[in-house]
């Protein structure tokens, strides 16, 4: 699928090369793992998480980042979710989101008057149970503008939100806003404009059948420009899931019932 | 969304230990564990180069040894590079 693209796949981690010989044999993959023991590399890179301390297995990682690079080493995209445990699909994630290239990673997109948004999962697969990371990039149209929080009444901030009951929990994380006066209001609200990108976590239900899971959603904001304000918009769309079968031992699955009957 | 902050490095290891430890004995990880062991792994993160800037050089070696650059690994279309946590745990 990516080849016909003429894009290739490569993944670095701090691992020995044994251990990332031992790790492509059992999971049959046939792209290059390449071992950057000592992560000089991943300095080189900027990426160093300087939060592991030297005492911790995880000294040494990388921020978790993909990148799309030109063949001459110029970076077109990047693509970036704050949280290790939304990895587990290793080197599947995001590439539906990168230029040109076509993958099955679902992505809705969104378009209402000035405002445009590709939400999505940085891949198509996932275990029942597991907290999977969503993504959505908004572009706004120049002199517009939608909502972060806190707000007064009256405003409607940008979410989204995540319906049924295969969704235990989840969480949406907005940049910081900008702050702008808005003297014919007499307010300082917090806004976004231009292009910016959220992150969500969705925490699944265990368990739930393998195969495919379609989970409705909407989008809700407020449009404004310096003049005139939108009504508060709400967009329902729709993500599929492809469920993974789900192995584990009948101790760890109590344990998992338990604590989710607990949440 | 509660905001953590971390006076030092021991706070932070400290926070991950604490989700380490409840997720390690399959006992239920409670929301604000998870959050502060997510914020403490991630503070101040960094993301490398931007669109439009070059990575870095790098010679790597691969699962077989073969010693990898940008040159022999990308395709006419480029090269997805993914960097990640550890192939191990």
């Amino acid at each position: 699928m990516l080849e016909k693209h003429g894009l290739k796949i490569a993944a670095v981690s701090y691992d020995a090369r044994e251990t990332l010989a031992a790790f492509a044999e059992r999971f049959s993959i046939g792209y290059p793992l390449l071992s950057d023991k000592g992560s000089e590399v991943i300095r080189r890179f900027g990426l160093f998480n300087h939060n592991m301390a030297p005492e911790l297995r995880s000294y040494g990682v990388p921020h978790p980042v993909e990148y799309l690079v030109s063949p001459a080493g110029v970076v077109v995209k990047k693509y970036f979710v704050p949280n290790y445990q939304h990895r587990v699909t290793g080197s599947a994630v995001a590439l539906g989101e990168f230029g040109e290239v076509s993958f099955d990673a679902p992505v809705a997109r969104l378009e209402s008057g000035a405002l445009r948004a590709e939400i999505g999962f940085p891949s198509g697969r996932a275990f029942a149970g597991q907290e999977v990371g969503f993504f959505a990039r908004f572009t706004l149209q120049p002199d517009w503008h939608v909502y972060g929080s806190p707000l007064p009444d009256g405003f409607t901030a940008t979410s989204i939100e995540f319906e049924g009951p295969s969704v235990l929990r989840q969480h949406l994380t907005l940049p910081e806003p900008e702050l702008i006066e808005f003297p014919l209001l007499g307010e300082t609200l917090p806004v976004y404009s231009g292009s910016f990108e959220v992150h969500g976590t969705l925490l699944l239900k265990f368990p739930l059948p393998e195969g495919e899971l379609m989970l409705p959603a909407h989008l809700s904001f407020q449009m404004c420009s310096e003049n005139v304000c939108e009504p508060p918009q709400t967009v329902p769309f729709e993500l599929p899931l492809t469920l993974d079968p789900f192995v584990i031992s009948d101790r760890d699955r109590k344990l998992l019932e338990e604590s989710r009957s607990k949440n | 969304m509660t905001k953590y902050t971390f006076r030092d490095l021991a706070e932070k290891t400290a926070a991950m230990r604490e989700f380490g430890q409840l997720r390690n004995a399959g006992l239920p990880v409670p929301v604000e564990v998870r959050e502060r062991h997510v914020q403490a792994t991630n503070d101040g993160y960094t993301t490398g180069p931007e669109p439009g800037e070059r990575i870095p050089d790098f010679a790597l070696p691969d699962q077989s040894g073969a010693v990898r650059s940008l040159q022999d690994l990308a395709g006419s279309g480029g090269l997805f590079l993914v960097f990640h946590r550890s192939a191990d745990w």
